[in-house]
């Protein structure tokens, strides 16, 4: 083939300017650390890398979620358990006053302590957090018991997503637990009618009371238990969540990021290879006819 | 004495001949570097012999049979064709290659925005009568219809870029194509008068090669020395020394871009040439804008359409913190028509985030979560086109990447295929420093020898004249 002068420097333009452009990229892939700067780069990897975004959004999302309904059910299990507490004390006050050795004067001086559980109770029941009212179902603006004990709330039990689409219960009803509605016990109402049997003198009535704060104890326990499973299942979907957004942000980063140690390898190797090109076009220029002529 | 002055005057002009020779070279050396120039070689031939006398022919010298160029037609037919394509494919890379905003790792982007905007929902079913997380969910749908717009806008104003291209290609076309009709008149002229205008068809090429660049097509020559020029759907554009004439027109049935076109000469009323009757630079820049470019916009604005009206519709179907019906969420037209561009969150809930219909029923608010939950699902659900909003968008950005990749590797391909044609006319005309220097130093030699011929006729002459 004839070579002419024009086409050994537009060979050697365009080898320079490949091996510019080699060299180019292979700085801004090690410098930015991504493999994808425009969709064309790798479609099917831009795609992935958009879902996998969402999804690892999502896993985040799901996470934070569910630590706030964790941490809300904590405190209502926290709650009851303290409530149960109080029953406790109430059944123990009971059994010991139901005795014979205490005259109606000491039942009546005992009613104080009675009416004092029955305050703690209704402090407990209307438990806040984060401006929200526990135990309150979905009317938690407002506290859910009133001085007499009478429940304001509604029968709404909260619920958490705790993988996408599956929803667990986060809330405990009071109105069952507390109030016997279904067939318990109104545990407030025992506590109630527990102080007026001792002010009473009414040993019957404080004997009936005794049954009624053990089957109350019995609910709230139940109530306990209950928020305890649905913790146990929270803590286990924070977790999942926790590992599918770690897993997606190593599947992101094999997709879209640069692995240094081969980028570093090849712009070394794009360096180099400008470096030659260069010393070849340098070569190719220094043969001329005009020097020897 | 008539044989000793012949070959003075054949000396004459065998030293003309070199001198052209070498005058030639010159010129040749001098446009090395010139585009497209041809290397020229003057074909030496020589003159006719003299009979002298029976069995006896003298010759005569040297003469110029004329100055020719080095070229290699059937190269040369390929190239317009070759030049069309590259710089068609080039030319639709370079300008899908514009659109930005569709990177799925830019944290403003649709990707960030759309995950956010759920996430945030997710955060508010948690207590759906906070204040600041209604309001956050508020702000980041406005923030995702703000990406919607802006991403829609960007493809857009990339297409009305590529109308400022088409408009400028045009424009130098028409210059080009009057430029031919010229050079064809000079170069039939110019023949006329038995000579090879070469210089002036290295101009005619150099001219049908940028306009095979920006408009595609075929050089046709004629038995006149004319050089046609036809667009690939066969309508010529420079026929002889007349050459139509080329204008852009806004479409109205596609948002006002420009369409291509042509004035025939002596018509008054322009025809508009369909895509596939272009080529070069203005088909790639068309195809990119009404192919790739409109199809993702049109994609966007179904996800935008169908995902906001899916929104809309489960928002309705909840109720707001003081237990009114809830309200559209987003404001979006009645059909998918610029729906990226004009999606917007209804300005009511933007005022008051109250009016979020968190809640199933009137009667369960403020702490019901279950229509939020309702619309997390919409995530997860296939909007009307069959992919949920997430997939529809991955659809898209792989979609539209794939098609920027091919467009990119025909570029590259086309490119490869014009650089091997370039380098083979470069080869077949292109001009060598050191094969001019040789042909320089060959006519320097030869001027000497024929010099000293009539040096020597000179000689003769005088011996003769100085016999007694």
């Amino acid at each position: 083939m004839r070579v002419t002068d024009k086409m050994v420097f537009q060979n050697a333009n365009d080898r320079s300017m490949r091996a510019r452009e080699r060299l180019e990229r292979s700085v801004s892939d090690v410098s930015t650390g991504r493999r994808i700067q425009h969709p064309s780069d790798d479609p099917a990897g831009a795609a992935f890398v958009s879902t996998a975004k969402i999804a690892e959004t999502r896993f985040s999302a799901i996470e934070q979620a569910v630590g706030r309904a964790s941490d809300e059910l904590t405190v209502a299990e926290n709650s009851m358990r303290e409530m149960g507490n109080v029953l406790v004390r109430g059944r123990e006050l009971a059994v010991q006053l139901s005795s014979a050795t205490y005259s109606g004067a000491d039942r009546s001086a005992s009613a104080a302590e009675i009416d004092g559980l029955f305050r703690n109770m209704l402090g407990l029941l209307n438990t806040e957090m984060g401006g929200r009212y526990v135990f309150g179902g979905f009317r938690d603006d407002a506290p859910p018991f009133d001085s007499a004990g009478t429940y304001l709330g509604d029968t709404g039990v909260r619920q958490v997503e705790i993988a996408p689409g599956v929803l667990e219960n986060a809330s405990l009803r009071a109105d069952v637990a507390v109030k016997g509605v279904g067939g318990g016990v109104d545990v407030l109402q025992t506590l109630q009618d527990f102080a007026q049997a001792l002010r009473d003198d009414d040993v019957p009535g404080i004997q009936t009371a005794i049954q009624q704060l053990e089957q109350g104890l019995n609910q709230l326990n139940q109530a306990s238990t209950t928020a305890g499973g649905s913790l146990t299942i929270l803590e286990s979907a924070a977790q999942a969540s926790r590992l599918g957004r770690d897993q997606t942000r190593v599947q992101i980063a094999g997709v879209a990021e640069v692995d240094l140690v081969e980028a570093s390898g090849r712009l070394a190797l794009a360096n180099t290879a400008l470096e030659a090109s260069i010393a070849a076009t340098a070569q190719s220029f220094r043969l001329t006819l005009l020097d020897r002529l | 004495m008539a044989d000793l002055l012949a070959i003075l005057t054949n000396g004459a002009n065998g030293l003309s001949a070199h001198r052209a020779v070498a005058q030639t070279a010159a010129h040749n050396l001098q446009n090395v570097n010139t585009e497209g120039y041809s290397r020229q070689r003057v074909d030496l031939e020589a003159m006719p012999a003299e009979f002298v006398r029976t069995n006896a022919y003298a010759g005569l010298g040297v003469g110029i049979g004329g100055i020719t160029q080095s070229r290699d037609a059937f190269i040369e037919r390929q190239m317009p064709t070759a030049l069309g394509a590259q710089a068609q494919h080039s030319a639709e890379s370079e300008s899908l290659r514009s659109v930005v905003g569709l990177d799925p790792e830019s944290g403003s982007g649709l990707t960030a925005t759309l995950g956010q905007f759920y996430a945030d929902l997710r955060a508010l079913s948690q207590n759906p009568s906070q204040p600041g997380l209604r309001a956050a969910v508020v702000g980041a749908a406005r923030s995702l219809t703000a990406t919607f717009n802006r991403t829609a806008e960007g493809i857009e104003n990339a297409r009305k870029g590529v109308d400022g291209r088409i408009q400028a290609s045009v424009d130098e076309a028409n210059q080009l194509a009057q430029k031919m009709a010229s050079l064809n008149a000079q170069v039939v002229k110019a023949r006329a008068s038995g000579a090879e205008p070469n210089d002036l068809l290295d101009e005619r090429r150099n001219t049908s090669d940028r306009l095979a660049e920006l408009l595609g097509g075929q050089t046709i020559p004629d038995g006149e020395g004319n050089l046609n020029v036809a667009l690939p759907g066969g309508f010529v554009i420079v026929s002889g020394t007349r050459a139509a004439t080329l204008s852009t027109a806004a479409d109205t049935t596609n948002g006002g871009h420009l369409v291509v076109q042509v004035t025939r000469v002596g018509a008054t009323t322009p025809q508009t040439l369909a895509t596939a009757n272009l080529g070069g630079e203005v088909r790639g820049a068309l195809d990119a804008r009404d192919g790739t470019m409109l199809q993702t916009l049109q994609s966007l604005d179904t996800l935008a359409f169908e995902f906001a009206s899916a929104l809309n519709t489960q928002h309705q179907a909840g109720f707001a913190l003081d237990g009114s019906a809830g309200q559209a969420f987003f404001q979006v037209g009645a059909t998918s028509t610029g729906a990226a561009a004009s999606l917007a969150v209804n300005p009511n809930l933007v005022n008051d985030p109250s009016l979020i219909a968190a809640a199933g029923s009137a009667t369960t608010t403020p702490g019901d979560a279950s229509n939020l939950f309702a619309l997390i699902n919409t995530e997860r659900q296939p909007l009307a086109s069959g992919a949920s909003p997430s997939d529809g968008l991955a659809s898209i950005i792989a979609t539209f990447g794939s098609r920027t990749r091919a467009a990119d590797a025909r570029a590259q391909q086309e490119k490869a295929i014009m650089t091997n044609l370039q380098t083979l006319r470069e080869s077949a005309s292109g001009v060598s420093i050191d094969e001019e220097m040789i042909e320089l130093t060959r006519a320097q030699r030869a001027f000497d020898a024929v010099s000293r011929v009539i040096t020597t006729a000179d000689e003769m002459l005088q011996t003769l004249m100085s016999l007694k």
